[in-house]
């Protein structure tokens, strides 16, 4: 809350009213820093405060987001009651009503274009009870294949590269309380001094005790500002510029030749192909000089430990799998994964990014991280879930695909939850495009997004306050959010959303719950013996271990701090190395004449995401009220662009209004617009819809745009 | 029931470890300590400080009687263990003491090596290791006259220069032809001996002693191997010490050179455990005072927690306790193939400095005549900091940080982002509120107190306030010369006390002098007319400015400027100015560059009439209040619709036309950038653009570098009124008297004031408590 800084008495101060104190964790990202909300009340005035609370992540500490998150809630555009359109306006109707008209719209749906004519779009913000519930609700209550979630734009990069080549992912391999004490890092394509605040203390700390800092990113950030090397990479490029440091370690002889022969199958292999690769090469095509490539190399690989993270700077790229796993190949040759110390981190986003991916709403997936298309698993589930294995639909397809499904007619009906594609996908035009298409769109939303304004059908929801549930922090801790406010208007949890539903559908039999812990028994039930086993993991032990790193097979199990130890979760024990070539399978889109510059995009640290929440937040707002374009001084003014001024850029899909800051930060032959705004300043606008093919993660981070000043 | 600890040894390692664990919990253990010398636990190190007349021998004592009967220890001074029975788990003493343990402390320390040739056991040949030595020698002080040191280390030189201290004439034998040759390399050992030299020691190097000599029982002379011999009244030997370890090797715990012990610090024997002289960790035997206090924290943090720290070995420092000489010599100085070394020499000032580096990691340093980085070094060899060779050259070179940076700075730049916290709030905090550390500015301010991400900033910026560099001072200024007190506390203190009038603000708040000054009248006048709107004082207030709305001119006739709103005229307005100009016989009548018609030249008689006739309200350049609004309407020729931008200048200028602001507010307003509004400097510049309404703030005219800065977009003429007025009122309610807008965005900070502006609530408050001011302001 600002307080004012008056210099008169207007009123006379007045004695505090009542005192209402919220435990909870903050709705924005993945550190899921622990905090306390105080509402207080002074005759019709309410006021703030936010504190932080020790645990074992964050350690009391918050951002500016997260001190000024209770700003939405308590908005006035909140949404309190359904919203139905009528005539192009939102009117306000019963629950009864609202459930009444999903019912009938879902069954003549189905009845028209068959049962897979119904898609659910999940999100990583909601809770692990939610995420599991809307997976059991799109495969048991809709019976439809098509549900995925906004974590593919997000996290499928890196998910499917620590599963490719471990055989699990959880996003960190080690504790947190482990970075301070490594030797070496390297930051690949992350901002978290911007995306992760609090994180931060960690990597000043390794810094402070001899750490050498290794950041990849085309742009100096916050974060690059930390680290004693900065290899400025040609944006999409992270591969090659991977295979340039595998290149130095080998000819060096720094290979762990032992972990690689005991704990790793391929490397002869990448072996091969490195020697077929030329370093000067490889220098060009990335733009790092050779002597940083050997710096890096020589660093990481000959100190005893050493850490390596990888963002969305590496992931949100049509090869974002493939840059991923050759990182992992650094690490592999290196020996330096599953020891003290030394490990990797995919750094997720979201709230619950981790637990949002664990448990069955991404499209081919089950609880506990359990394939869909696997016999056993089917088999395992449907017992759980009291249902046939065979009426279990099969594999969707990912979150752009299913709208392309909507596109050509194929998906007519969509129940989305917690998510804002029309603004997040790449394309946006396109997803605009086919929503309209659909003949009913359900939103359950806090506000009325940019794509709930599409809706048919807005069903409002509760916020971090209020809705209790367990999250699953970047560390793969599962921790328990406390949410205890109760909803205000006629609010509900996304849970309870779902079980009416169910209950109108006449599938109430699957959907019995009465509180989040009740699901979550469910999900421990589902998830065990999975790769994400939650089996041990209770909301009594949570509230006493301070959260529980997974997987937790059994209620005397401590939980997992570190992982891989003795062995890889592949059935051999062993990680899978790749060759990974240089250059992208399909490949990225090249400047030319027309667009002679790389656009590449990323977060800020006062907003998150689409910015539905963080931009109604007055003091978020205050920070960035609008978005920016960043471009080096020398190639605005070789296009007339002066500092301040607008400016139009474009791509072959189409165009945005920003207004630029020159900062000698970035490449000449980059600039940079942050995600967090939608319309005319949008740039998903201009972003291709190629999809990584192992990933199906869009190429956020590299097009093609030219800029002009208006 | 509490656990029996026994610790062997009452010596600085010993008691180090029972502090620790004392820290942990007071309660577990029974603690029990025996020790041979019958003292209590003094710093051994300052031994030669007592030598060299720099201490007493009471101020050397560490643990005074006091500290061992409060902690309920034990103490058996003066008696020493002689057999350890690890089987039944007790000690025996020589005191035929029988004391049983569950857990044992081994802390035996070392002895000094004395070498083994005839003549050793004379009188006059003795070792400097404890307060008896350091006593024999100032006794024979007394009567002899010269004193041989054999030994040229750290030990052996203290002891030189402190027998030379005590009046000796002193000669150090030395097996090498280096002093502290472990410790440094030959270009500094050099430097030292010139140095000791001139002080007076005289030095005997490459010497290997082969007999002590004296016709009685008494040493008189010492004969090398080379047969040569030297004189002697008194032998120190200082050659090293051995670890004190037949105590434990006869009850089977594994030694080597010294006791060996894991990474816990403990033995191959169960429940115990040692430290200190007596230890070998992994090879390695210390005798320095740092690493055994570091094995005191592992051990006592082995005992009493459940979380295990590790000891990983230390790594060695040493600096020589003589007056005058600044020396400083860390880790390994050996060079081979896979080092580099940077050598610094100065021959003149007697400075040396090497740091000998294996790739980027610092392995070793010497530093001698210049200290100074001494730890900045330290830390880069402990933590094997990884340095690039411009700061390997900076590390040489220069000791104190670049502070350019941060001075730099503006005073509002915000440091810490989550509290909005600016480099002058830390300022102010230091200067005035005498704080000093990186918590304390936490605790103050805010700053680096939530996501912490600021924290390596705010020390920077503690260490350069606290540094030469810095000639910033942030000073509360007072209000005027009358008063010690400063503005915001007159404006509190008149409210507190409901002082209504300027007299009773002189007399209530002892003003110096009874009139005031041409500074304070004005701005208390304005404060109470802020504070009370609806008494007499704004009337007078108000009136005042109204009077100034005619300016007098010279030869007693009058100025006056009829508001026209916009800029756009009407052909009735034109008709009543055109009656007057005609009736009054006014010549002087002009076009200012502001939009408006000055009528000049009205004589004072017709001041009213003239007024009465315009019937319209009156612009003054002057007055702080917010001004005419420019519109440069009528100089441009573009298509776009200009009707909405006039419409909303119009619809601002009447609704705060009736108000006082702290300094005078220039606004404009303009349909589309044509006009080239972006480059006009306003206090607030509202421009229309596709998108809505750009409202720029805290433009000024005369300074190119203070550019007007975007506040927001407004997406309509309701907004835009919203956030002007919000915006001008928390101008008025925040400001300090004729503090301009520009000055005070830079002094609250343009966050702050978003922040405000776009919190729904705040803003309307804002934009009711302007308009009701408004409405008392028209009913008076």
């Amino acid at each position: 809350m600002t307080d004012l800084l008056l210099k008169y008495f207007r009123t006379k101060q007045q004695e505090v009213q009542s005192e209402k104190v919220y435990d909870t964790q903050c709705p924005f990202c993945s550190m899921q820093c622990k905090m306390q909300l105080i509402e207080q009340s002074v005759v019709s005035r309410k006021t703030f405060k936010t504190i932080g609370k020790d645990n074992p992540t964050s350690q009391g500490r918050l951002c500016v987001k997260g001190m000024n998150a209770h700003q939405h809630p308590f908005h006035k555009d909140r949404i309190m009651h359904p919203l139905l359109k009528v005539n192009g306006e939102f009117v306000q109707i019963s629950w009864e009503k609202a459930l009444q008209h999903i019912k009938e719209q879902f069954e003549s749906i189905q009845a028209a274009d068959g049962h897979n004519a119904l898609s659910v779009y999940g999100s990583a913000s909601i809770t692990n009870e939610e995420a599991y519930l809307l997976g059991k609700f799109a495969r048991v209550a809709l019976k439809t294949p098509y549900i995925d979630y906004n974590g593919r734009l997000c996290m499928s990069a890196a998910a499917t590269a620590a599963n490719q080549t471990f055989g699990v992912d959880r996003g960190l391999t080690n504790a947190l309380s482990e970075v301070p004490h490594t030797r070496v890092i390297i930051l690949a394509g992350t901002n978290i001094a911007e995306c992760q605040p609090t994180i931060m203390p960690y990597f000043e700390k390794a810094k402070e005790n001899g750490a050498y800092i290794i950041a990849i990113d085309p742009r100096e950030t916050a974060t690059t500002k930390l680290a004693d090397l900065h290899l400025k990479v040609k944006p999409g490029l992270d591969a090659a510029l991977a295979n340039g440091l595998l290149k130095v370690i080998i000819a060096e002889d720094l290979v762990d030749k032992q972990f690689v022969q005991e704990r790793a199958t391929g490397f002869e292999e990448v072996k091969e192909h490195i020697d077929s690769l030329s370093l000067d090469e490889i220098s060009s095509l990335t733009d790092v000089p050779v002597e940083q490539i050997r710096t890096a190399a020589i660093k990481f690989a000959s100190e005893d430990s050493g850490m390596l993270f990888s963002a969305r700077g590496v992931e949100q790229q049509i090869d974002g799998t493939h840059a991923v796993r050759n990182l992992l190949n650094i690490l592999i040759s290196t020996g330096k994964i599953g020891k003290k110390y030394s490990g990797y981190g995919a750094i997720t986003g979201q709230g619950n990014g981790q637990g949002a991916r664990e448990h069955g709403q991404k499209a081919d997936q089950l609880p506990g991280y359990r394939s869909i298309e696997n016999e056993e698993h089917r088999e395992y589930v449907a017992k759980v879930w009291d249902v046939d294995k065979d009426e279990l639909p099969r594999k969707g397809v990912s979150a752009y695909e299913m709208f392309q499904k909507v596109n050509e007619g194929e998906i007519t009906g969509m129940f989305l939850m917690c998510s804002n594609p029309v603004v997040s996908n790449p394309n946006a035009n396109f997803i605009k495009k086919a929503l309209k298409k659909l003949k009913f769109l359900v939103a359950v939303e806090m506000f009325i997004s940019e794509t709930a304004e599409m809706a048919d059908l807005i069903l409002p929801t509760s916020s971090y306050l209020e809705d209790e549930g367990t999250m699953t922090n970047l560390e793969g801790r599962v921790t328990l959010r406390e949410a205890s406010r109760p909803c205000p208007g006629e609010v509900k949890h996304d849970w309870e959303i779902l079980c009416e539903i169910a209950r109108v559908l006449g599938k109430e039999k699957y959907f019995p719950f009465t509180s989040a812990e009740d699901i979550f028994n469910e999900l421990r039930e589902a998830s065990k013996g999975g790769a994400a086993d939650y089996y041990g993991i209770t909301y009594d032990r949570i509230r006493k271990e301070q959260g529980i790193l997974w997987p937790c097979p059994d209620l005397d199990h401590k939980g997992t701090v570190r992982l891989f130890e003795n062995e890889f979760a592949h059935s051999d024990g062993k990680a899978k190395m790749l060759p990974v070539s240089n250059m992208s399978e399909i490949p990225k889109e090249k400047i030319d004449e027309e667009y002679p510059l790389y656009l590449t995009t990323g977060r800020i640290v006062s907003h998150y995401l689409t910015g539905v929440q963080t931009r109604k937040s007055s003091a978020l707002a205050a920070r960035n009220f609008e978005s920016y374009l960043e471009i080096h001084p020398e190639t605005a003014k070789k296009y007339n662009i002066e500092h301040n001024n607008l400016v139009s850029v474009t791509s072959k899909r189409g165009n945005i209004v920003v207004r630029s800051k020159l900062s000698e930060k970035i490449r000449r032959d980059t600039v940079f617009v942050p995600i967090h705004w939608t319309e005319a300043q949008n740039v998903n606008l201009l972003v291709g819809e190629d999809l990584d093919p192992s990933c199906k993660m869009p190429g956020f981070k590299v097009n093609a745009v030219k800029v002009s000043p208006i | 029931m509490r656990q029996k600890l026994v610790v062997v040894g009452n010596g600085m390692a010993g008691i180090r470890c029972v502090e620790e664990i004392l820290k942990h919990s007071s309660d577990v253990y029974e603690i029990s300590i025996i020790g041979s010398e019958a003292h209590l636990n003094y710093n051994r190190i300052l031994l030669s400080s007592v030598l060299q007349g720099e201490a007493k021998f009471e101020d050397i004592t560490l643990n005074h009687m006091k500290w061992y009967s409060g902690n309920h220890i034990n103490l058996y001074s003066g008696e020493t263990v002689i057999k350890i029975n690890s089987a039944k788990k007790h000690v025996l003493t020589d005191q035929n003491r029988l004391l049983s343990y569950d857990k044992l402390i081994l802390a035996t320390g070392s002895s000094p090596f004395v070498l083994p040739v005839p003549g050793v056991e004379k009188e006059g040949v003795i070792t400097f290791r404890t307060i008896e030595d350091c006593k024999k020698m100032i006794e024979t002080s007394k009567n002899d006259r010269s004193a041989i040191v054999i030994g040229g280390g750290v030990l052996g030189l203290e002891a030189a220069w402190g027998l030379l201290h005590l009046g000796l004439d002193v000669k150090v034998v030395h097996n090498s032809d280096c002093l502290m040759q472990r410790q440094l390399d030959q270009a500094s050992s050099r430097l030292l001996q010139k140095q000791l030299e001139r002080k007076g020691v005289q030095f005997l190097l490459g010497k290997t002693t082969k007999e002590f000599k004296g016709r009685q029982h008494k040493v008189e002379e010492i004969i090398f191997s080379d047969d040569s011999s030297v004189k002697a009244d008194l032998v120190v030997m200082s050659i090293g010490v051995m670890p004190n370890v037949q105590l434990a090797k006869d009850c089977g715990i594994h030694t080597n050179r010294g006791i060996v012990v894991n990474d816990y610090m403990e033995t191959s024997e169960r429940d115990i455990y040692a430290v200190g002289e007596c230890v070998e960790h992994n090879g390695f035997v210390y005798g320095l005072v740092k690493p055994l206090y570091e094995q005191g924290k592992v051990l006592a943090n082995r005992l009493c927690s459940t979380k295990k720290k590790r000891y990983k070995g230390s790594v060695l420092s040493t600096s020589l306790k003589v007056p005058g000489i600044d020396l400083f010599s860390i880790g390994d100085l050996r060079e081979d193939e896979s080092t580099q070394a940077l050598t610094m020499l100065n021959e003149i000032n007697e400075v040396y400095k090497k740091m000998v580096f294996r790739g980027d990691i610092m392995v070793g340093a010497v530093l001698y005549g210049d200290t100074k980085s001494q730890s900045k070094i330290a830390d880069v060899i402990v933590k094997r900091k990884h340095i690039n060779d411009e700061e390997k050259q900076q590390l040489m070179y220069s000791t104190e940080k670049d502070h350019s940076l941060l001075s730099s700075m503006k005073v509002s730049e915000v440091i810490c982002n989550c509290n909005g916290v600016s480099k002058g709030a830390i300022m102010e905090a230091v200067q005035h509120e005498g704080i000093s550390t990186l918590d304390e500015v936490k605790q103050c301010t805010k700053a680096s107190s939530s996501c912490g991400s600021c924290k390596s900033l705010v020390c920077d910026l503690l260490e350069y306030i606290h540094s030469d560099d810095c000639n910033e001072v942030t000073q509360p200024k007072t209000l005027c010369a009358c008063t010690t007190l400063t503005e915001d506390e007159v404006v509190y203190k008149i409210q507190q006390k409901n002082l209504s009038s300027v007299n009773e603000v002189f007399e209530k708040l002892n003003w110096f002098s009874k009139e005031g000054c041409s500074n304070c009248v004005p701005a208390i006048s304005y404060y109470l007319a802020m504070i009370y709107p609806k008494t007499e004082a704004v009337k007078n207030s108000i009136y005042e400015n109204k009077g100034l709305m005619f300016t007098p001119q010279k030869g007693g006739t009058y100025n006056i400027t009829p508001r026209i709103y916009g800029g756009r005229v009407s052909a009735q307005e034109l008709k009543k100015i055109a009656s007057v100009i005609e009736k009054y016989n006014l010549i002087s009548v002009g076009l200012t560059s502001s939009q408006n018609i000055q009528i000049k030249g009205i004589k004072e008689e017709h001041v009213q009439a003239v007024c009465a006739e315009l019937n319209t309200s009156f612009n003054s350049l002057e007055n702080n209040t917010v001004q005419h609004i420019n519109t440069l309407f009528g100089e441009h020729d573009c298509v776009c619709d200009h009707e909405e931008a006039l419409q909303l200048s119009i619809d601002l200028e009447k609704s705060m036309e009736a108000i006082i602001t702290p300094s005078k507010v220039i606004l404009s307003v303009s349909a589309c950038k044509h006009s080239n509004a972006v480059n006009i400097q306003k206090d607030i510049n509202i421009i229309g653009d596709d998108r809505g309404w750009e409202i720029y703030v805290g433009g000024q005219i005369l300074s190119v570098e203070q550019q007007e800065e975007l506040l927001t977009i407004a997406q309509d003429v309701v907004e835009v009124k919203q956030v002007v007025l919000g915006l001008v009122q928390y101008y008025r309610e925040t400001a300090n008297y004729l503090e301009r807008i520009f000055d005070w965005i830079e002094r609250v900070g343009l966050i702050h004031i978003r922040e405000v502006l776009f919190e729904d609530s705040l803003r309307m408050q804002l934009v009711e408590r302007l308009e009701s001011e408004v409405q008392q302001s028209l009913s008076l």
